[in-house]
């Protein structure tokens, strides 16, 4: 960079110092060669006219004399042009020299003068020529002649002057182009590092360089340039992280299109909804992606109408996700982009809480509604006369005080299921062992169990610690899951309660029976209210279809929690964690 | 991405259309079976009709598709491995055409099934269905990806189905030596696992397409060795 710059400044000044030397060169040689043959030709004429002044005889005389004193070749010719003297001998040669220029001039108009080469002496001469005159009469001529190599000397001289000068300014162009072009280089190229410093993205601080001039003023407005970018840059940078951290923490999944309609980014909480069901959705369609034809007539329909379209969609084959997709352009800075954002939103919870609640009221109406039909065929056919008829009546009452109290039990259950989950429940936890409660339990259940020939086995150590609970509602516990445990063993099979210290400062109840069992896709359902694994077998064995859906609410309660495991036709365990008394839990704390 | 966009040409952009376009007609057809499948499992006879009533988008987007392939073929010559693209597109097409039209059959059998009690619980038709319906899936995958070995597991999946179909067979056969009474029923049953096994078919034809562009071999009817093998010499010859 420095060198082509230094070169160009050089051969300025080399150029410039060229023409000079060569107009001066060309201009000044040849006014000194003109003024030079002027200054002889009159010298050598002064000469010829003091020789002329004298007779003929006289001049053919001193002919030698004058030569010497004229420093001139001197020629003396008749009125026919023929040499009559000549001082150099060389010279001499016959015939007329009236065919000369100089002669012929000088015969004409009184004075020849000319510059020619001499073919004799084989070397330019200047020749001047005069009439020696004998009254009016011509009777000879006088030529005087001097060679041009003086002048040649004198230019020559000249020539190397101009040279010498020519070399002087070489020399200092040299230098003071390196100077220069230093001086001009060290500032534009420490701007052009620091330039390149700022295009690597480095942050290279100020530019430092002093000086007035137009480069001076180059430098401040680079440094102010840069000082403007820095700041743009870093409120980008922080515009850009907040936009980022939106985009990744946002519990909406975001797909962002391409021109092309190939996914560009997918944030987290896509991820987060789609799980493990979608792989590798980067560079793909969406059609390509995902196959869903509710996305893709969302997304024609969006691209033939330009305009954002809500849409409803299902994703997944197994436990698929319901989600509301909206589509929306990502105005960019080229409108050509062209940019699609897809906003998803999860509605799979949403529209499992109102199946739910659709579910339980058609739960609810179902299970009052059967006993209350039973009721009242029962209380009509009495009306119709079966009172009069004591052993019907009688029977028909106990009927009806056994749907009656099954009606109770259901509301209890659902009182209770509602208070806890209103949390006006009122639980007063105290310091309970569980061997005291446990063989309460079983008392209550060996008369069901001894009905159904199920043998209950019971094993609860005495050092078990005591665990934090409510008496009460830790028995409607413990009955609910042995009741259940009794209802699904056939004949014959066993019930066992077991506890044990558990990790975490819990103690874990065991109930395990030889039961139907319960399917895998099941269990994650048996909390809900009214779920019943199977629905016509649960309800012959009186239960409500709340049993489990209330413990699972009373541990909570009691900051323990409820594991189920099970095997189609072998057995069902249910574990129950409670936490340790005087020792609170880690959750208690909260 | 700025590059990208520049080297994509107009005869690209027509093959990416018909691909997408596949692949629409593909989940029309997936969700043609999942919504015939559905509406046997729950005797939801309403959504026996819409399937029957959605074939006609099939055939709508069944012509668009043979259009543009014929289109192509006749404003681009395309060549070699582009030619190879195009035909498979066509027969695709085709496929999944016939695959609608079969979703349409068993509709039409489901329909008269919701009429009359239930013979019997249905385990192995919905498991016909879930692997046609992966076997469809897969077909296109391959397709679009161009994966010779994807293709080829879906080659073989139909022979579970096969397998399913007999089953279904002799299980129905049973129930109608003992009671004349279910034959009407059983049939009915029967040929719609008939045309879930059909449909299995086509999907495989399409897998058979995908190995054949990819590699430009014939293995629809009988390829002596390890069909794998042949993805295997493509890629080393590539």
């Amino acid at each position: 960079m420095k060198g082509r710059l230094f070169l160009k400044i050089f051969a300025t000044y080399l150029a410039i110092a060229v023409l000079a030397v060569g107009i001066v060169g060309f201009l000044a040689g040849s006014q000194i060669r003109a003024k030079l043959e002027q200054q002889i030709g009159s010298e050598l004429m002064a000469h010829a006219r003091i020789v002329d002044l004298y007779p003929m005889k006289e001049i053919q005389a001193h002919v030698g004399e004058i030569a010497d004193i004229a420093r001139a070749r001197v020629t003396i010719l008749d009125g026919q042009g023929n040499v009559i003297a000549e001082t150099d001998p060389e010279a001499a040669v016959l015939g007329s020299h009236l065919e000369r220029p100089e002669i012929q001039e000088a015969r004409i108009r009184g004075s020849g003068s000319a510059t020619r080469y001499s073919r004799t002496l084989k070397e330019e001469m200047i020749y001047v020529a005069l009439p020696i005159r004998k009254g009016p009469d011509i009777v000879g001529y006088i030529r005087l002649a001097r060679p041009l190599s003086d002048v040649r000397k004198t230019i020559e001289e000249f020539t190397a002057i101009l040279l010498q000068s020519f070399l002087i300014i070489l020399v200092s162009s040299v230098v003071v182009a390196f100077l220069f072009s230093r001086k001009l280089t060290t500032p534009i190229r420490d701007m052009e590092y620091f330039t390149e410093r700022l295009r690597r993205g480095e942050t290279p601080g100020t530019l430092m360089i002093r000086s007035s001039d137009e480069i001076g003023q180059l430098a401040e407005n680079i440094n102010y340039m840069v000082d403007e970018l820095q700041k743009r840059i870093a409120a980008l940078q922080e515009e850009k992280a907040k936009v980022e951290a939106a985009f990744s923490s946002a519990l909406d999944g975001v797909l962002i299109l391409d021109h092309q309609g190939r996914i560009e980014t997918v944030n987290r909480g896509m991820w987060n909804m789609i799980g493990e069901r979608y792989r590798d959705l980067v560079g793909k369609t969406p059609l390509e992606a995902f196959r869903n034809l509710g996305l893709q007539r969302a997304l024609d329909q969006y691209r033939s109408g330009g305009m954002p379209v809500p849409q409803e969609m299902e994703l997944g084959e197994e436990d698929p996700v319901m989600l509301d997709v909206s589509i929306t352009p990502v105005r960019g800075v080229d409108a050509a982009e062209g940019k699609t954002m897809l906003v998803f939103h999860d509605l799979t919870r949403l529209k499992k809480l109102e199946r739910m609640r659709v579910d339980f009221v058609a739960n609810v109406t179902h299970e009052i509604k059967t006993p209350l039909t039973a009721i009242m065929g029962f209380v009509e056919t009495l009306q119709e006369g079966a009172i009069e008829d004591r052993e019907t009546a009688k029977k028909f009452l106990s009927t009806i005080a056994r749907h009656a109290e099954r009606l109770n039990r259901l509301v209890e259950d659902l009182l209770t299921i509602s208070n806890t989950e209103l949390g006006e429940l009122h639980f007063s936890f105290e310091s309970v062992a569980l061997s005291g409660i446990a063989q309460s339990v079983l008392h209550v259940i060996q008369q069901k169990a001894g009905e159904k020939k199920i043998r209950i086995a019971s094993a609860i150590p005495d050092d078990l610690p005591p665990i934090r609970a409510d008496r009460d509602r830790l028995s409607q516990v413990l009955i609910n899951v042995l009741d259940n445990a009794v209802k699904f063993t056939p004949e014959g099979g066993t019930v066992s309660l077991s506890a044990a210290p558990a990790s975490g400062n819990e103690v874990v109840v065991k109930i395990a029976d030889t039961g139907i069992g319960i399917p895998r896709d099941e269990i994650p359902r048996l909390g809900e209210r009214f779920y019943r694994v199977d629905k016509t077998r649960s309800r012959e064995l009186g239960g409500t279809g709340l049993g489990l859906s209330i413990v699972k609410h009373l541990m909570t309660a009691h900051k323990g929690r409820m594991e189920i495991e099970s095997q189609l036709g072998r057995g069902t365990t249910v574990s129950l964690y409670f936490p340790i008394a005087g020792n609170p839990s880690p959750d208690s704390r909260s | 991405m700025e590059d990208t966009r520049r080297t994509i040409t107009h005869y690209e952009r027509e093959l990416q259309e018909i691909k997408q376009n596949l692949l629409y007609l593909g989940a029309l057809a997936e969700k043609a079976i999942a919504n015939v499948t559905a509406s046997l499992l729950d005797r939801n006879s309403e959504l026996a009709r819409q399937v029957i009533e959605g074939d006609a988008e099939i055939d709508k987007l069944d012509t668009v598709i043979e259009e543009q392939c014929i289109r192509l073929m006749a404003l681009r010559q395309p060549i070699a491995r582009d030619l190879r693209f195009i035909t498979t597109a066509i027969k695709i097409n085709g496929h999944l055409e016939r695959i609608g039209d079969m979703a349409v059959n068993i509709a039409e059998k489901v329909l008269q099934l919701n009429e009359v009690p239930q013979l019997k619980p249905y385990i192995d038709l919905p498991r016909m269905a879930e692997i046609a319906r992966e076997m469809i899936r897969g077909s296109l995958d391959a397709f679009v990806r161009e994966e010779c070995e994807l293709a080829n597991r879906i080659r073989r999946m139909d022979a579970e189905i096969d397998t399913l179909n007999e089953q279904i067979f002799r299980e129905l056969l049973t129930f109608m030596l003992e009671d004349a009474r279910t034959i009407h029923r059983a049939l009915l049953i029967m040929q719609v696992s008939k045309n879930l096994e059909r449909i299995a078919d086509h999907a495989k034809g399409m897998a058979d397409m995908v190995v054949y562009m990819v590699t430009g071999i014939n293995v629809r009817h009988q390829w002596p060795g390890d069909p794998d093998d042949i993805c295997q010499a493509k890629r080393e010859e590539s």
